[in-house]
Formats: C-alpha cells, structure tokens, sequence
C-alpha cells in the first residue's frame, strides 16, 4: 500500500525482517490465488448480481455497510499521512484541511469521469511513480554504508515488536482484496492468477528493495529514530540543477494517491447505494458530489480530532495497521469458502 | 458545451481566491526580500548560552558583513538575525555548522536535535568543530577574500569522499551516533587571525568531543579509517614523506574478543628523504620498508590504546563483531570487552623502486 511504504522500515527496523518480507509475500500469494478463484468464476463479471446470488442481498447490504467503514478507514490513512508528509517537507505552514480539500477536488474530478477512466488513469499513475525507486540505487553505494548494517540476519530475541513488524507487512501486502469489486470492469479474466502474481512479486521486490536500501542508509539502530525514512532518503539526494528533489518526488507521488483515492470514492458511493437500496437506480452526479461532501467532512474530522502523528501512538494508523490485514486475510477467505459452498450445492 | 464552461469558471474561481491573497501559504519567498545563509558559526556567548554569526548576504552584490546574536536557543538566533538585516534570511541553503571546540566537549545533542527537527536544512549539512575564535578570522579576512564561506563550502565539498581530511555530515553524524559505538568523528579546524586550517579529526564519545588525533594519529586514521588514502603521508621522526600511500587493511577480532588482529598493507612511493641513505640496494631498501614498518606499527598501537582508554571507537572495529549468523554483542558488553582487547597491529610496506636519483 503506498503510504505504508513511506513508512514500512520504521516498523520493521531490525535486519531480519528481510526474511519476513518474504516470508509474507509467499503467504501473500496464497490469498491471491484464491481471489484468482473468484475472478475465473462466473460471479465476478456480474459484479453487484454475482454477489447478491451468493450471500443473498441483506447479506451484501450488510457486506457494504461494513466495506464502507473499511474504505473510510484506508482512505483517511492514505490521505492524512501523505497530508502529513506534504506538511513536514514542503508546506510547513499550510492549514491541512486546505490540502485535504485540494487532493480531494482532484479526486472527485478524477472519479466523475467514471469507473473505466479512472482505473485507466492508473497506467499514468504507474508511469509517473516506478521510476522513484530507481532514485533510490544511489544511496546505498554511499561510503558510509556497509554491509555490516545488514548483520545479523536471523533475530536472536523476537518480541511483541516483532509480532507487529510482521502483521505490518501484511497489512502492507494488502489491497488487492479490492480489486474484487472491480471484476465487471476487468475483460482478461482467464490470466488473473498471473498477471497478480507478478504484480505480488513486484511488491515483495519494492519492500525488500526500501528496507535494504534504508537499513543500509539508516543503520538498524538510527532507523527507527526517524519517522518518515523513505523521504528522509529521498531528501538526501541531490543534483546539481535542484536542489530540493523531493519537493517534486512527493508531489508527483501524488498521482498514485489520487487514483488510490479515487477508486475508494467511487467505491464508496456505489457501497452507499447498495446499502440505500438504490443500487438499480441511475447514478447521479448530485448524489456522487454529495457522497464526496461526506468524504470530505468526515475525513477533515478525523484530521482534527484523531490524526495525531506527534505522539506516535496514532490510534488510526494502529486500526488500519489490523483492519488491512483482517481485511487481506478474511475477504479472500470469504469468496473462496462461499464459492466451494455454492459449487457443491 | 455549457459543462465546458462552468469547468473553466470554476479554475477562474480558484486562481482568483489564490492570487488574491486569501492563499493558505503564509510564508512569502519573494527572492528580492529573502537571503539564504550558508553557514552557522556557534561559539560560547558571554552572557548567555550561544553566540551565533553568520555572514550576509551570500548572494547579491553589496558588501559583506558578519552578524552576530547572544541567543540562549538557535532558533532564537534565526529570528535575531532577521531582527537586525533587512532581507528574511532562509535556512535553506546552510551547508556548514561550525562548532566551537568549548561548546563541542559540553555535547552537541541539543544543537543538533533542533538542525535535524527542521525539514528546510538538508541532512548533507557538513559538521566542523572550530578550535580560536572563528568571528575574528572572518572579520580580519573579509577584506582580502569576498566569498570566503563559499570557498570554505567547496573545500568541504572537494575532499567529501576522497580520504585525505575527515569530512562528516549531519546524517553520517547521526548514523554513528546512533549505532551501539556511539563514536562519532567530526573535523576540528583551528582559526586564528590570518588562518583557517585543518587540524585534525576530533573524536566523539556520544555527543561530547574527547580529543582530537594529533598529526601521527590522524594520518593512521586516514589510512585505517577513511577511505584508506593519503597523498602524502609525512613521518617526521624518520625524515621521510612517503607520497600516493593506498592502504588495504584487513582486521580481524578473534571468537573470544579478546584479540584484535589488524593488518595493514601499505603501497606507496619515497617522495622526499631529508636523511642520509642508501637504498638503492634492495637490501637497504628491505631494512628501510622494515624501519618504516615497525615504526608504524608502534604508533598505531599507541593510538588504538589510546582509544581504548578513552573508551571509544572512532574505527568502527565494533562491526568486525557482527556477522550475518551469530549473536551480536549488546553495548555495555562490546566495551567492557574493547577495554581490554590485545592488539597485534602488522605492516606490511610496499615502496615503489625510486628512480631518478642520485646516490
């Protein structure tokens, strides 16, 4: 998930986690195999009617009630913590519900133009993103960097900390259980396992490839004294004509949030109408403007009342840190059992 | 058409709110009304904590003073120089910390936490220990040379990486500050009326200096411990400069850790002799590589005792311990060890055949 990458080696910190890593993404496939099941079943290009024919439509209502939560919950993460990095680097002094508002605006524009448009959108998103992490090569060649910050490579004590580096990185590895939701708009559905699993091996590569890369620039031991690691990495590069690269790394970063972001509003509205009732009616604009509204408002809320990164006990950063996992681990589970269910029946 | 046009109004709209000052950003960096400094020198204050100066403007084409603040906390002494120069002076550019050596072996952790809390300096900020009093030097040379700090900055910048003198920066700083060591190594440099020089690497123990590596010491640490060169390497009790010296030195710390092996291959050529000599013989030359040798290798042990003593370890031997599949010493236990560690230093001196002399 992206703002989990900015953050993944304050979590991780300790050289042996290289191992969880993959560890993880191995267990990791696991879930996409099974939601490959559920893309090569008839349901999924039926999207709403596929799964009202196997839970039943109070079940899907309640589904959508609950799928909402989990959306506002991922949403208001990735936004306020990008705000949060936005913040710390370029605008110091910027109100943040200005920002709020502002990524939001693009986000709605982005999502008014309709789902296929806005998965679409993300080939631009990849495009103006992948090439940061080949920034990063540099670093680690620095003279101050020995192999030795990577020793020693199997843990010697594993403690609650441990435990929690590890949920990270599923919690991390999360996001493709949403993709579910988007099988109507998919038309290859025959190659999904393959296509999801280079897409999972990619991410393994990416995480392993930042933690080494910030082990090997931080040190174990300075890592987890900073909070924002991959920018601080960032920040370090220099060239020669600007100075200040990552002011237009993280503003270019931006695309990838905005299609993150967008997905999630467009998901939101259609759960919103599910759970109304209003599913076989006509989208609006109106509603969807107001849904955004709702976005906006509740998401400016917890901006105020709960996004406290100074403390570093961020109760909202812990709950998505659990509800990605449960969310990774549960729903594929949930399609691949109900789809065994319904086979044999 | 007309949802064309409520688009168009609508960015109109936005822009407007922007320009017309009801913007959310506070800060104004009009480049006519800013002035980026280049560096911080903090010294001992009179009355109170720091006395800091800094030297305006960097830029423009006017004529350069230096500005000094008795501040008790840095951040004040930004503001107490915006107070005193008309231009807004921007810490976006500082590139040097010059430290008094008084305020260096009190700690520099409150210093340093405030420069690494603020995102506008960069983590390349190079860290320097001042030994004499930096203000004067600057006010007797400012006459002579115009663009003195920027000078200063490309030194620093020219023997980044390379060996030769010890240049650090804030996040090297901090990565071996932090690292379970705790020694970090900063450049001490000595200014004085008409001079501004390199004297040697100052020695940390946490964020306090303990010493600093006179000349023997501090061509053994370039050799042993930066980047492993030295273009010329002076020794003076026996006469000779041996020049281009590459050093490839091997340590090893046996499994109890209680010994400490370092080996250290040197290669080289006889730049300057200033004694009498006969070494054109290869028998003479082996006996000369063997004085060389042996008188290294006294030295060198002299100074890791020395450290050993101090109890730090500026050499980073601690990561000699660590291997991918065995447990790591803690902290405590690493130094009690490191205390009482035996040394066995060996040199083993390469010198190219001279030519073009005369016997």
């Amino acid at each position: 998930m992206l703002y989990f990458a900015i953050i993944m080696p304050v979590f991780l910190i300790y050289p042996y986690m290289i191992w969880m890593i993959i560890i993880v993404g191995i267990l990791s496939q696991i879930s996409i195999f099974m939601l490959s099941k559920w893309f090569n079943s008839m349901y999924a290009s039926k999207g709403y009617e596929g799964f009202v024919e196997i839970f039943g439509e109070r079940m899907v209502r309640l589904l959508a009630i609950i799928g909402i939560g989990f959306i506002f919950l991922k949403v208001i993460v990735i936004i306020l913590g990008y705000i949060e990095v936005v913040r710390h680097f370029i605008f110091p002094s910027v109100n943040t519900n200005w920002m709020l508002l502002f990524i939001l605006l693009i986000c709605w524009y982005v999502a008014s133009l309709g789902m296929a448009i806005t998965i679409r959108f993300i080939v631009i998103a990849f495009l103006c993103t992948a090439w940061m992490l080949l920034l990063l090569l540099k670093l680690p060649f620095h003279s101050f960097a020995s192999i030795h910050d990577l020793f020693p490579l199997i843990p010697y004590e594993w403690t609650m900390k441990s435990w929690k580096g590890v949920l990270f990185i599923w919690s991390a590895f999360s996001g493709p259980e949403y993709l579910v939701l988007l099988a109507p708009w998919f038309n290859k559905r025959e190659k999904i396992l393959k296509y999801m699993t280079i897409g999972n091996a990619f991410t393994i590569f990416e995480y392993l490839f930042i933690f080494i890369a910030s082990l090997l620039f931080f040190g174990s031991h300075y890592l987890g004294e900073n909070k924002l690691p991959v920018m601080e990495m960032i920040r370090y590069l220099q060239s020669p004509v600007f100075e200040r690269i990552d002011m237009i790394l993280i503003s270019v970063y931006l695309f990838h949030f905005v299609f993150a972001i967008s997905i999630f509003l467009l998901l939101f509205y259609g759960a919103t109408r599910i759970t109304l009732k209003k599913s076989k009616d006509q989208t609006t604009r109106l509603g969807f403007a107001l849904s955004c509204a709702i976005f906006f408002i509740c998401i400016m809320m917890s901006n105020e009342l709960l996004w406290k990164k100074a403390t570093n006990q961020n109760i909202l950063l812990e709950l998505e840190i659990w509800a990605g996992a449960l969310t990774y681990l549960f729903v594929p589970l949930l399609l691949f059992i109900s789809l065994k269910r319904k086979g044999r029946s | 058409m007309k949802h064309k046009h409520t688009k168009i109004l609508f960015v109109i709209f936005v822009n407007l709110i922007l320009l017309s000052g009801c913007s959310p950003i506070a800060e104004k960096n009009l480049i006519e009304e800013i002035a980026p400094v280049t560096f911080w020198s903090i010294q001992k204050g009179e009355d109170e904590k720091y006395r800091m100066s800094t030297l305006i403007p960097p830029l423009v084409k006017e004529h350069k003073r230096l500005l000094t603040v008795q501040v008790d906390l840095l951040k004040e002494g930004m503001k107490g120089f915006n107070l005193k120069y008309y231009r807004e002076l921007k810490v976006g550019q500082l590139r040097m910390l010059l430290i008094s050596e008084e305020i260096a072996k009190e700690g520099i952790n409150p210093l340093i936490d405030t420069i690494l809390t603020d995102p506008d300096i960069s983590k390349r900020l190079y860290l320097a220990v001042v030994r004499g009093n930096f203000d004067e030097y600057i006010n007797n040379q400012l006459k002579m040379q115009e663009d003195l700090d920027y000078y200063l900055y490309r030194m620093f910048k020219h023997y980044e990486n390379q060996g030769k003198l010890t240049i650090i920066n804030l996040h090297q700083f901090m990565k071996t500050l932090h690292s379970p060591a705790h020694s970090p190594v900063v450049p001490v440099f000595e200014a004085s009326d008409e001079n501004f020089q390199y004297l040697g690497t100052g020695i940390f123990s946490n964020d306090k200096l303990i010493e600093t590596t006179n000349n023997m010491e501090e061509q053994i640490y370039q050799l042993i411990g930066n980047d492993h060169f030295l273009k010329y390497f002076a020794i003076r009790d026996l006469s000779i400069v041996l020049g281009h010296v590459k050093a490839n030195s091997q340590l090893n710390i046996d499994k109890s850790y209680s010994e400490l092996n370092l080996n250290v291959q040197l290669n080289g050529r006889l730049d300057e002799i200033a004694r009498k000599h006969n070494i054109l013989t290869s028998d003479e030359l082996s006996r000369f590589e063997s004085e060389i040798e042996s008188y290294l290798e006294k030295q060198t042990t002299q100074f890791i005792k020395k450290l050993q003593e101090n109890k730090v370890d500026p050499l980073q031997f601690r990561k000699y311990t660590l291997k991918p599949f065995s447990k790591p010493l803690d902290e405590k236990e690493w130094l009690n060890r490191w205390e009482l560690m035996k040394l066995k230093v060996d040199y083993d001196l390469k010198i190219q055949p001279l030519t073009d002399i005369k016997n």
